[in-house]
């Protein structure tokens, strides 16, 4: 119960800073010359991606230590990251389509950042169905640690391996000199989507500790 | 000191049991090998293939061709081990995991590699492929492919059997984590098809050949180890 306030706060905070962003998005960031509007797009595409591969990284990390462990904790983290990577991905492989059909002319292309992103979120959906389809308990639990581990080692090949495939189809813009303005909304978009990604991380880990809690004590009462 | 020798001692041991029971039983390269062919008889009727398209979808049709029949073979990697309780008798041996990880890993490898070796001819005769030295590399990439998919494959194929999604739990996982592997084979057989176009150069290992190889073999060797590291954790009970 010590943890709803923070949470309270932390909930007004996020509110808050996603109105600052997307004033800032919208009105404060300059018009890109060449793109036009469309290219507002690119601050919460390339937010939510850097919060996808973070979510991904959580996830190798509470494998490698609920295997070191064993404490339900670490398997709850690392399984709620799953969760929040997958979501913040499916954002971006959204958010992508609709910058790239007026700029590239068509909705998908098999470009390497594109497509790297949609394979490493195919990996991590197949992450959450051997959780979903296992049966409940602490062989799952292993099963899933493992998963998750060599998911996070394939990110690189499948990264460069793509990229090898597709040299030719890179069609992402190259590193760009950015104007202060938009520097400034840019990090403004990154800051929010890592308090809204800390919020929803914190929300889930206390859903799921408490419902592993109430799974305990119905365990206790008499039948 | 000693455990290097006696892990590869047990390997070769437990490899060895499997070869013989499948040598007497013949139930996974059989129906493999007639799986590609039934495979490559669909692919003619969906793609107009032979002479150009050959260079072009030709490495793509061998590669799902092999990746489909690998996943019924993996999944008959621990089943047979299934009956009377056998894998319970393997761990209550005095043996290590990692060796009965390797044994079975070389098994997928070696069920693999039959597999492509006896069905290539069988590619070849359909669509025209023009027998030559110039295919040699071929099984290079064979045998590495064989690997990357029986490293991650023989690892994912020890868990399924506990989903409950059974035998379809496998394609799910071991699919998407393959496409890094599945690239490099497809574009080394690519560059090795094209070999066969008339007129060109006849040497033995095209320059291009050597980066995907080269992928190839680093997918191969880092998931054979993680997947050797991580097996003890999979077969704990």
């Amino acid at each position: 119960m010590m943890s709803l306030p923070m949470s309270r706060i932390l909930s007004i905070g996020v509110t808050l800073a996603m109105l600052v962003a997307v004033g800032a998005v919208f009105l404060y960031a300059p018009t890109e010359k060449q793109m036009g509007d469309v290219q507002r797009i690119f601050y919460f595409h390339v937010s939510a991606a850097l919060s996808a591969a973070t979510a991904y990284f959580l996830v190798f990390l509470g494998s490698v230590q609920y295997l070191r462990t064993r404490a339900d904790r670490w398997d709850r983290f690392a399984r709620v990251s799953a969760e929040l990577g997958i979501a913040f991905s499916a954002f971006v492989l959204f958010s992508g389509p609709l910058w790239a059909r007026p700029i590239w002319g068509v909705f998908w292309r098999w470009e390497p950042r594109l497509t790297s992103m949609l394979i490493t979120f195919t990996i991590y959906v197949a992450y959450l169905m051997v959780r979903s389809y296992g049966e409940p308990g602490e062989r799952t639990q292993r099963f899933a640690a493992v998963v998750g581990i060599v998911a996070f080692v394939n990110v690189p090949l499948v990264h460069y391996s793509i990229n090898m495939w597709a040299a030719d189809q890179q069609l992402h813009p190259p590193k760009v000199e950015l104007d202060p303005a938009m520097l400034q909304t840019k990090l403004i978009c990154y800051f929010t989507f890592a308090c809204l990604f800390t919020l929803l991380l914190r929300l889930r880990l206390q859903q799921e500790r408490q419902a592993a809690r109430l799974e305990a004590l119905s365990r206790l009462a008499p039948q | 000191m000693s455990a290097v020798p006696s892990t590869w001692a047990h390997s070769r041991i437990l490899l060895r049991k499997d070869l013989v029971a499948e040598w007497r039983t013949k139930e996974r390269l059989s129906p493999m090998v007639f799986f590609v062919l039934l495979v490559l008889l669909v692919f003619n009727f969906g793609f107009e293939l032979g002479g150009a398209a050959l260079w072009e979808i030709g490495p793509g049709v061998l590669w799902t061709s092999f990746v489909f029949a690998s996943l019924f073979g993996l999944q008959r990697t621990f089943a047979a081990e299934g009956a009377n309780d056998c894998l319970d008798g393997l761990l209550a041996a005095p043996v290590e995991r990692g060796a009965l990880y390797l044994a079975k890993m070389l098994g997928n490898v070696l069920f693999l590699l039959g597999v492509e070796v006896l069905t290539l001819p069988l590619f070849g005769l359909f669509f025209n492929l023009t027998p030559g030295l110039y295919l040699l590399p071929l099984f290079v990439v064979f045998l590495l492919g064989s690997a990357s998919v029986a490293s991650i494959g023989t690892l994912f194929a020890a868990m399924a059997g506990h989903s409950r999604l059974r035998e379809f739990l496998l394609p799910l996982l071991v699919l998407p984590m393959l496409i890094p592997a599945l690239i490099s084979c497809v574009a080394a057989t690519g560059v090795i098809l094209e070999g066969g176009i008339p007129g060109r150069g006849t040497e033995l290992w095209p320059a291009d050949l050597t980066v995907h190889v080269a992928m190839l073999g680093l997918f191969a060797v880092v998931f054979t180890t993680l997947a050797w590291m991580l097996f003890d954790f999979v077969i704990e009970e």
